[in-house]
């Protein structure tokens, strides 16, 4: 009716230019419709009856019908009921004059496409907060559905849409669409006025309804604002002071927090040395200041007693130019503890060592080491493990125990071995000669089994060790010794160096005498694939190994009598085992 | 290690042993009610089946509504109003009093026909929409899923009614839509419907669906006095 009403004033005020036709068409609630139209610019058809609606459903093809109703109160109204309303039907519309059958306006429409839902009652308003400055408020708004839409049932499900403004001011706000029937509205500003509408439409229709009648919303504003200024200004204040006096402290201390922050860089000190003569002295008078001084020691490892047993065989020609470090090693004296091993080291190289009736028993070396050695882990023993990296270092005592018990099985495999590498020889550059395990094997075959097994040659307590593979690598270019040795590895300086006086090594000293440990006793031309073992002979009380070459070899040794070496049981398979240890005493 | 075994023996032979004697069949998932699982009551389904028909028809007017403004921009055209959709052989409800005076057999059926006839055209629809160049991927995405929309509500309305059949509120006269029509979506030239003719039918067919539901909830679930 509001709309009708509209249209109508619409056409007086502006006079309509064209004949009779329909002004609009709607539904409330789905379930009926109306229809409205105007005479237009013909004032002589404005008389009612002489303009009529005739109406066709499409669904069914019907023929033309005439409006059920023509509602009495409201010109120019075609009222459907709900026995002529089919909503999913399409509808056409006529408007004729039947006086003069001319057909003035025809219109189509499905019912649900025209629903313009009622607006929803019962819009109120609560407080729901105000914001600490007093400034600002929350409301939240609420309303009910119209009635004449069924939403129980939802043969009607309505979205709501709610609009707000400063009072009287132009533009409404509006906010999202609602499917509830209430909704928050924030950030409104105390001490004015608002106007809050809403209106509906069917959810996924868009016709919406007439809004509803507009509710005032004011919140007066409760005068706070002096609390809050003093504060704001007491905090002002605050953080200035506090910045003058950092500020003040910081110059009045700057001294001390120069030092604290920024402390000065200690000069080198060198003990007994006077700075100014590393600046301005001469080299000959450095030299001779810091040979004075305690961390360089040339005469250290003449106190090791460990070294004391390394003897060197000065025959082997090749390695007479080698002999300068061992002819050191050799000259210490000897001191001992009871449990001294001895380091064997006077096999020509490569070969059945001379000393087969001093090659302890594997039994009596594993007696005297634990026994022996404070440390468990310092067990010097080369033993064969086949898959892990034996670090002696590290094992448990009884470990190590167990695997120099373990007797070979077959020599062929034990032969095989290329863990362990046998230091045959200093140089005196300082590097480390070593012996490798196989004389037949290829080179390269030999680095892929080394490869994949680990390291097996140990030099204990430092953790220090090299591996075979690592020196066949560094030594790649080492010739091989001719006859009876085998050829011998040189270690890198540095990662022998520090560790060597500090004792317990695996280390066969001999220049040209490589101690063997061999698991049979072939005979001398036939160099055992296996030449860098020894026989641990002895502990001593610095926990360092001597070795002795396996006294298994039938080799006639003519360089025996210089050993020092105590009468050594026979060793079947080289290894030097805890229990042999309790056979060697010094 | 060695010993190890006999006992590692004993305990598959007993595990095995108790496997034969474990219930070899599946079990019901939900045997024991609220307690055990959550199993969604007949009121729960309807909800879920209604807000699927209600997102379904609104993606059907999105892109009707997509249509209308490129492609036929003058409204109430008497030529363009009118379609004759493939669905109009099935006898729906017109009206709300038709809707509650249809017995929930009928209505149920009358659902599950709507959504049957839909099933092809849908998918039409997409395949012509993705190869033409004027929409936009946006659209035919819409339309794929208001095709996937429209068998998971078929399906889910299947729920329904096996529920309320299993609950004694069906009659068993639906039938199982075995006969279900392949309905061709011809206009009443012959010809294969438009685009916008199928989505114009696509839109009023969700809509009824989604209002059937809701009359057929309505008198299944009695609540808020329908």
């Amino acid at each position: 009716i509001w709309c009708h009403l509209l249209a109508l004033t619409r056409n007086q005020l502006h006079p309509p230019s064209r004949g009779p036709h329909f002004t609009g068409c709607r539904s409330r609630e789905q379930e009926t419709f109306r229809c409205w139209w105007s005479a237009g610019i013909f004032q002589n058809l404005t008389e009612p009856g002489t303009l009529r609606v005739f109406y066709q459903t499409k669904n069914a093809l019907s023929e033309w019908q005439e409006c059920p109703d023509y509602t009495h109160t409201v010109k120019n109204e075609c009222y459907f009921n709900k026995t002529f309303t089919h909503i999913w039907t399409s509808y056409c519309i006529q408007l004729r004059s039947v006086r003069e059958n001319i057909t003035y306006d025809e219109t189509c429409f499905t019912v649900e496409n025209i629903v313009h839902p009622d607006p929803p009652i019962g819009l109120n308003w609560t407080l729901l907060n105000v914001s600490h400055s007093g400034l600002h408020f929350d409301i939240l708004v609420r309303w009910a559905p119209p009635p004449s839409a069924d939403v129980q049932m939802g043969w009607m499900s309505l979205m709501y849409q709610v609009q707000y403004r400063v009072r009287n001011a132009s533009h409404w706000e509006m906010l999202d669409l609602e499917s509830g029937t209430q909704q928050s509205i924030y950030g409104l500003h105390t001490d004015k006025e608002y106007e809050v509408r809403v209106r509906c439409k069917m959810s996924a229709f868009n016709n919406f309804g007439e809004f509803s009648d507009s509710i005032l919303v004011h919140v007066a504003q409760i005068p706070s604002k002096e609390s809050t200024f003093p504060t704001t200004l007491v905090l002002i204040f605050g953080v200035i002071g506090l910045v003058i006096l950092l500020v003040l402290l910081i110059f009045s201390q700057q001294q001390r927090l120069m030092v604290i922050f920024l402390p000065p860089i200690p000069a080198p000190k060198i003990k007994g040395i006077d700075p100014e003569l590393l600046k301005n002295g001469k080299l000959d008078q450095l030299n001779s200041l810091l040979s004075s001084q305690d961390m360089y020691k040339p005469d250290f490892y003449h106190e090791d007693p460990w070294v004391e047993f390394i003897q060197l065989d000065l025959d082997d020609p090749a390695e007479k130019n080698e002999s300068s470090d061992t002819q050191h090693l050799l000259g210490l004296s000897r001191s001992g503890s009871s449990h001294v091993l001895h380091f064997k080291s006077d096999d020509d190289s490569g070969r059945a060592s001379c000393y087969d009736p001093e090659i302890p028993n594997p039994e009596d070396l594993a007696a005297l080491l634990p026994g022996h050695s404070g440390r468990g882990d310092n067990h010097p023993l080369v033993s064969r493990s086949s898959s892990s990296i034996p670090d002696l270092g590290v094992q448990q005592t009884s470990e190590v125990e167990e695997t120099p018990i373990q007797t070979q099985p077959a020599v062929p495999s034990w032969v095989n071995m290329d863990f362990y590498a046998q230091v045959s020889d200093f140089t005196p550059a300082g590097g480390v000669v070593l012996s490798p395990g196989q004389l037949n094997s290829s080179p390269e075959k030999k680095k892929e089994e080394e490869n994949e097994k680990k390291i097996p040659f140990q030099l204990v307590s430092d953790g220090a060790y090299t591996s075979e593979n690592t020196a066949r690598q560094l030594s790649a270019d080492v010739p091989p010794s001719p006859g009876p040795e085998q050829g011998y590895q040189t270690f890198p300086t540095q990662a022998v160096e520090g560790n060597l006086w500090n004792g317990e090594y695996l280390v066969s000293t001999s220049d040209s005498q490589i101690p063997y440990l061999l698991p049979e006793a072939p005979p001398v031309p036939i160099l055992p694939p296996v030449s860098g073992y020894t026989v641990v002979q002895e502990v001593d009380a610095q926990h360092s190994l001597l070795l002795n070459p396996p006294s298994s070899q039938p080799a006639i040794c003519p360089h025996s009598p210089n050993k020092h070496l105590p009468a050594m049981p026979t060793m079947p398979m080289g290894y030097l085992t805890p229990d042999l240890l309790g056979n060697l005493t010094p | 290690m060695s010993s190890f075994l006999p006992a590692v023996a004993v305990l598959l032979v007993a595990l095995l042993c108790l496997d034969l004697h474990s219930r070899v069949a599946s079990a019901p998932i939900c045997t024991h009610g609220p307690s055990g699982c959550h199993v969604l009551s007949l009121a729960d389904l309807f909800d879920r089946v209604i807000q699927h028909s209600a997102r379904m028809h609104s993606l059907s007017n999105d892109l009707h509504s997509e249509f209308e403004q490129y492609f036929l921009p003058s409204k109430n055209h008497i030529g363009k109003i009118y379609h004759k959709c493939h669905t109009s052989s099935i006898l729906t409800p017109n009206g709300k009093e038709n809707a509650q005076k249809l017995a929930r057999e009928e209505l149920t059926e009358v659902i599950l026909k709507l959504l049957m006839a839909w099933r092809d055209p849908l998918f039409q629809l997409h395949q012509s929409m993705a190869h033409q160049q004027d929409f936009n991927s946006f659209s035919s995405n819409k339309a794929l899923e208001m095709g996937d929309m429209a068998h998971e509500l078929r399906k889910g309305v299947e729920k329904v009614a096996e529920r309320m059949r299993v609950l004694g509120m069906l009659g068993n006269s639906v039938t199982g839509l075995s006969a279900a029509e392949a309905m061709l979506p011809i206009s009443d030239s012959g010809e294969a419907m438009s685009n916008y003719e199928l989505l114009y039918c696509f839109r009023r067919d969700s809509n009824k669906v989604q209002n059937y539901l809701k009359i057929l909830k309505c008198r299944i679930v009695p609540e808020h006095d329908c």
